[in-house]
Order: structure tokens, then sequence, then C-alpha cells
């Protein structure tokens, strides 16, 4: 396993400072949901050239980007533009990196300055000695080539330095939600996607627990060259919940509706709970999975437990599939810094997806297969008996079981 | 060709499995030849839950049907249901070089393009249906085949489902080594026999309610304008009695259908209605306002769905051949009723299959709408292609869909 010395250190003392960068437009679209939504022990900075969206972001520090090369009107999806802003606010980048543990570097590649910054940032940030997560998405197909092209040299040039590259391809995410879902709405749903993986990732390095994920174990997965990256999260309470939140987690359309489990070669499962969490129930979990997954494939196991004694049983399934010849090589000479030489493959299939809810928090939107069940556990009318329709799918329109029958409904209302 | 053309309709309901063999004439007659039946198990709301038993009734009602018809079975018209079908209208375009007419291939590409639309990647398009096309911006173009034009517009009505539960009704009839030779949708098939041209253009609703599910289809203008299916049918009402009056199932069952009644009106305080002791339920005395006032709350609630449904595409009052009731549960009595109370000012019949020859009881028969309508859209589809390719077609239709 790599070794991680200076964060093997660390990790014994205070608690580890977690920092996330939100670079861009895209970037500090995260940020401000990072800072609103979750209670996530994250410092957010946002960083942008356009000073209009700088004003209106929520994060908790913000810097400007090149305010004498754009005027603070952003770059304009210019490289060249975002570049020199990068190059004037040099010193701003640094500070904003520093006396961080983690970094996580959120941008949406493909325009000036999230392409033209995320690279940099993540050599000042390395450089530093933090571990450098990077979360990106790249353009849809159908903003143009030219696009596309600038996301991809961008997305080298981050993968020479991060330690762990996450990247969304927003043709994918289309995918996520129904295909005829408002425009507003999957776009939204991108960012969410976004948002929910830094969640999850935060969750799982600061959780405290009886079975810590370790750091390295985090990394071997996502760091694997080629294929692609498979994330899912669901969360369950009551009696079944172990069953239905790992069902959640596999019904993820990320994950092919648990299809692409089949193919992963590395799956870290990480589970967060109460109190009341059970042995058995992390058993019946791992069971689950095991039977999942191919019997070649390597299974990482964390669990932490949270004080709340209310929330609700998470689990996580991080995973990695396709080619694995390259991930030897590539993991080792990842460690000593030099030439992380990205693989091909990395940039044309690497697509990572979640949807895992932040830690003890309500509602993050769940994906479209999971909404009904949600949806009905919310009823109020779920002791009323549904008779012979009990055990089967239910009829809902409107929000509304059908299948209890209709007069006890309306006595009900009355 | 000795014999027509004989196709044989087959539904798998939730109630019953019912298959008609009818023998289809070239000018557009249908005579029915022989109805198989046999009570349904391991189907829930239209769709199946238990393949094995659901597998034995298909087997013993196409049994029936051979018998009956003195037909052997070779190939079903297979119609489909459940709650995973949805529907949308969709516009698609092609636009043409100058001073060309349009030919098959501009149409067919108009319908290629339309069906692009994104539909869950799960599902799969079932049908889709023209309602009209536009030439150059002129409307109400019935058929722009030879027309001259820069550009060929087209509004389709596509329903799709999920292929898994499709795949598992396909997989229930082949079991036995019959071929299905295409799927419909149920609200298609029983329109194809309920509803006739005038009806469809002057407008006309035709809700299909049997036992699991309720099937619906909308047309405005001879052609289709919205269709779906809601999860309700009449296992529900007979549910809400079971719960509501606290009897069994099955007495529940039987209640409804020799007392039960939509209408609460009318009925003398007391009235009870006395069932006799059974093995396993004693006797009990049922309120018949209790009995129909359960009745009437579901099938309002479900003419509720359904008008907030249908007004959000056509208004009322373009409804000129007003709403068609059939399916098992339209023999509630009362329903014509209860439908009127929630549609007020159209005009809701009661309604079975139409212009097929054969055993009355076969035919008049509203549980059967669909299971005929299935053999007639076979005649339709036939009639449409021309003979020599149709095998071809249809091997690259179910290849394509399969």
């Amino acid at each position: 396993m790599i070794t991680y010395p200076r964060w093997l250190e660390r990790n014994t003392g205070k608690e580890p400072v977690l920092r996330l960068l939100g670079i861009g437009n895209a970037g500090v679209n995260i940020a401000d949901r990072i800072a609103v939504r979750a209670a996530l022990p994250l410092e957010t900075v946002a960083l942008n050239s356009d000073l209009h969206s700088l004003n209106a972001s929520v994060a908790s520090k913000k810097t400007a980007l090149g305010p004498m090369t754009t005027h603070g009107l952003g770059a304009g999806g210019d490289p060249e533009m975002g570049l020199e802003a990068t190059r004037e606010s040099l010193e701003e980048l640094r500070r904003a990196v520093e006396g961080a543990d983690v970094v996580f570097l959120c941008a949406g590649l493909g325009g000036g300055t999230g392409s033209a910054a995320t690279p940099l940032l993540a050599e000042l940030a390395r450089s530093n000695g933090s571990l450098v997560i990077a979360v990106v998405t790249t353009p849809f197909q159908f903003e143009g080539r030219r696009r596309s092209r600038q996301a991809e040299e961008s997305l080298q040039a981050i993968a020479k330095h991060a330690d762990a590259l996450i990247h969304f391809e927003n043709d994918r995410m289309s995918e996520i939600t129904a295909p005829r879902t408002e425009a507003e709405e999957t776009f939204a749903a991108c960012d969410d996607i976004l948002f929910q993986s830094v969640a999850s990732l935060t969750r799982l390095i600061s959780c405290p627990g009886p079975m810590a994920v370790a750091v390295p174990d985090l990394l071997a997965v996502l760091r694997s060259g080629g294929g692609s990256f498979l994330f899912g999260s669901g969360e369950a309470e009551g009696g079944n919940r172990a069953h239905e939140a790992l069902e959640q987690a596999l019904r993820s359309p990320l994950l092919d509706r648990g299809r692409l489990l089949h193919e992963a070669k590395k799956v870290l499962v990480h589970l967060s709970g109460p109190h009341s969490l059970t042995f058995a129930e992390v058993a019946a979990i791992m069971q689950e999975i095991s039977t999942n997954t191919s019997a070649t494939s390597l299974l990482h196991l964390g669990v932490s437990v949270v004080r709340d004694d209310s929330a609700p049983l998470i689990v996580t399934l991080i995973g990695h599939c396709g080619t694995s010849a390259a991930t030897e090589h590539a993991a080792p000479l990842a460690a000593t810094d030099a030439v992380r030489k990205p693989s091909p493959a990395l940039f044309a299939e690497e697509a990572i997806s979640s949807n895992p809810p932040p830690a003890h928090h309500p509602e993050p939107p769940q994906t479209k297969s999971t909404a009904p069940k949600v949806k009905q556990e919310d009823l109020p009318l779920e002791p009323i008996a549904r008779g012979r329709f009990d055990k089967i799918e239910p009829t809902i329109v409107e929000g509304e079981d059908l299948d209890v029958p209709t007069f006890l409904r309306r006595k009900l209302k009355r | 060709m000795a014999r027509e053309k004989i196709h044989v309709g087959l539904e798998i309901g939730t109630t019953k499995v019912c298959a008609v063999v009818a023998e289809c004439r070239r000018d557009g007659e249908m005579r029915i030849l022989g109805v198989g039946e046999s009570p349904s198990r391991g189907v829930r709301k239209g769709e199946i839950v238990d393949f094995k038993n659901a597998t034995q009734c298909v087997h013993d009602a196409l049994a029936d049907a051979e018998d009956r018809s003195d037909h052997e079975i070779k190939g079903v018209w297979l119609a489909i249901s459940g709650s995973h079908i949805n529907s949308f209208n969709n516009r698609s375009s092609v636009t043409l070089p100058e001073e060309s007419t349009i030919s098959a291939k501009e149409i067919e590409s108009v319908e290629f393009k339309a069906k692009e639309a994104g539909i869950p990647k799960e599902d799969v398009i079932i049908h889709s249906v023209i309602q009209r096309y536009y030439v150059d911006g002129q409307e109400g173009v019935i058929d722009p085949h030879g027309m001259m034009g820069t550009r060929l517009e087209a509004d389709f009505h596509i329903i799709h489902g999920v292929t898994n539960r499709i795949q598992n009704a396909i997989r229930c009839v082949r079991e036995f080594d019959i071929d299905v030779e295409d799927i419909v949708v149920n609200s298609v098939a029983s329109a194809q026999v309920v509803l006739d041209e005038q009806q469809k253009q002057a407008g006309a609703v035709l809700i299909d309610i049997g036992g699991g599910v309720t099937d619906y289809i909308v047309y405005k203008d001879g052609a289709v304008c919205h269709s779906g299916v809601i999860a309700i049918g009449g296992d529900h009402i007979t549910n809400d009695l079971c719960i509501g009056l606290r009897i069994p199932i099955a007495r529940a069952e039987k209640l409804k259908i020799e007392e039960g009644s939509a209408i609460t009106a009318n009925i003398a305080p007391g009235d009870k209605i006395t069932l006799k002791n059974d093995t396993g339920f004693s006797g009990k005395d049922i309120d018949r306002q209790m009995l129909n006032m359960i009745i009437q709350a579901r099938l309002e609630e479900l003419f509720t769905i359904l008008h907030k449904r249908i007004q959000e595409v056509v208004p009322e009052h373009l409804l000129g051949a007003g709403i068609l009731l059939t399916g098992g549960c339209s023999l509630m009595r009362g329903i014509r009723e209860a439908a009127e109370s929630v549609f007020p000012g159209t005009p809701v019949y009661l309604a079975h299959a139409q212009a097929v020859s054969g055993p009355m009881s076969a035919f008049e028969n509203p549980q059967l709408s669909t299971c005929i309508g299935a053999a007639k859209y076979a005649q339709a589809v036939h009639a449409d292609m021309p003979e020599e390719s149709l095998l071809m077609r249809l091997k690259g239709f179910l290849a394509g869909r399969i």
C-alpha cells in the first residue's frame, strides 16, 4: 500500500482540516451548496474571476481571481484569459490552499476559470503536502468540441498533481434524471451529484468509528486507472434498515442498478449509523454485497457510528471497475509524485457517480428510482391496512397510496 | 388460401386470462371462432408476479381456445398493461432538399426521429401512433406521401413501458413454443373494436376498467391524443369491502358482484344484506348504505383522477362522443352514474366490442373488449402491410424490440 507519512502522523492528533475550493462558476455553485446544506466539517472557499457570481456566493471565504485582467467580469470561457487571471492571483491561490490537510477541488472544466486555475491549485496544494482530491465535470457534448478539448487538457494537467481525480461526465448526468425533466432540474441534479460525492467523501474521511476507512484504501479505490468509477448510496431507518439502505444504494442508476458492481475490481463499503447499529446488520450487508460482487473483487469495509440516536443507517458504495493493468503501475508512481502519467483511458471513460446523502441531515433529493419509496415512508397513512395489496408495488398517484381504501383516506381528511 | 387469415388475441388479465381466436377477412370483417378463458393466478395489477402460476393459466386459456375454435394456435397478439406504461406526445421534423416530393423514406425518418425522444433507459417504445402531419407548416395533412414540400413535421403519440416487465409477459406465452407476433397496449387494443371512426373523429374517451388496472385512451379529431394506465381496478373495490366490512376476500368479491352498486341515494336506512354462514365464515349482516358508499367512493376517486388527466389534454366540450366504459368492472351497477357525476355534461355509455360477428356472448361481454381488440389490431396491422414483406417486417420489428 502507498504510504502517506504526513497524513498518518497528523491523524493521531487533532482533527484534520478539510477544505473545499470551488473554482469557477460551477465550483462556486458546489461550494454554496456545501456551505448551506451540509453540516460537514468542511471549510469552503469560493474562487472565481466573475465578481458577480462571487458576491452572490455564501461560501465562508471568497477570493477574486485576476481582478485586473478580467475586470471582475469573468473569463468568458477563454482559457487564455483564465490563465492570465490565475497568474495575477497566484499569491491568493497559495493562501487558499495553505494549512489544509485535505483539499477538495471542485470545478466544471471546459470554461475559462475552472480549467485554468484547477491544475495550478492542485499543484500548489500538493506541494504543501495536502491530500488533493479533485471533483470535476466535463461539458456536455452539445457544448461543442472546443470546450471538450479544453476540458480534456485541463483534466490531464489535474491528473498529474491530484491524489485522486473524480470525474463526472455531464453527458452521463442527464441519464440520472428522467428524460422529460425540466432543464433547470437536470442542471440542479448535476450540481447535486457533485455535492453529494464531496459530502460522502468528507463523511468517509472525517467520521470516527470502530472501523474507520483508511485513507490509502480510499485512494486505492479512487485512483485505479482506466475503467469507470461507481458510486451508490442509500439511507434507511426502521426494522429492515440494513436491507433497505443497501437496496437503495444498489439501485442507484449510476451503478446501473447494481449490475456494474459485478464487474468492480475494488469496492469500498462505508456504513454510518447510530449506536444501535448491530454487528448482525453489518454482517448482513456485507453478505449481500459479496453476493453482488465478483469473487475476485477486493472489498474494503468502513464503519462509523454517529452520536445521534435517530440517525439513519447510511450505506455508501464506492467502486471501480475496468482494466486494472495500469493500476499497479500508476499507484506507486503516484506516491513518488514525479511522473504521474495519466493513461488515456482515464479521460475517455472515467466517470464517477454518486448520490450519497449528507451525513445526519435530511433529504438530499434521492435518485428517481428511490423516490416513490421514500415518499411512501413519509406518508402518515402507512399503518393503514392495504389488505391484499400489502406485498406488491403500491399505486401512488400524486403522492397518495391508492391501495388504501378510498373511504378510509377520505375520512382521515375530513 | 382456403381459409381467411386467423388471428389470436391474448390478454393476461388480473382476473382472467383469455384468448380470442378470430377469422379476419380481407374486407375488414371479423368473426370470432372461439374464446378460451381461465381464471388468473399469479397476476396482480395487470402484471405477472408469479411466473409459474401465470404460465399455467395462459396454457389453460390457450388450450380452451383451441378446443372451442378448432384451430391450432401458433402465434398470438398479446395485450399488455400495467402501471409502468406511460405515454407522451412528441413532434419531430425533417427537412427536404428543394423541389422534391415527400416519399416513404422521409415519412419513415420523421417517425424515427420522433422515437428518439428520451424515454427512460429501461423502457422500450411499444407504439408510436401518428397524430397528424404538417407540410411546410400547413396543418392537418393526413397523408403527405407524394406532396411537395421542404419541411415535413409530424406529431406522434408515443407509448412506452419497462422492457423487462413486457418481456415477462412475452416469456409466459413462449413457454409453450407459441410465438408472440406482436404486443399491443390494452387501451389501444380495446379502442380498435369499441370505438368506431365517427366516435374517434368526434372526440371520445375509452375507459377500460379491469380487475387490477384501468386503461384509458383519448381520441380527438380521429387521432390518439392521450393514453395511460392507472393501477386501480375491481380488485381494489373488493379489497376495500374486505377491509371496510371485515369480511373475507372471497366473500367480498361475491358480495360485490351480487349486491354491489355505486349508487348511494334511495337506500332505505337500515337496509341490510344477510350473508349466510359459510365454511370458515359465520354469517353477518351488511349495511347496504355502507356497502355502496365504499364502492362509490372508490369509483368516484378513480374517475376524478381520470377527469383531471383528461382535462389537461382535451377540454370536455370537445368530447363529442363522450365517455365509453368497458372492461369487467363496467358491469358494476351504477358505474355510469358515478362517472356522470364526475364528468358533468359529458355523456357516458357502457360499451363492448362492435363490428364483429360471432357468438353474442363473446363480443357483448365487456370483459373481452381488449382481447377481441388485440385480434382486430392484428388485422389492422396486416392490412397496412404489403403481403410479401410482412414476415420480414415483423421479424425486424420483434428483433428490434425484444
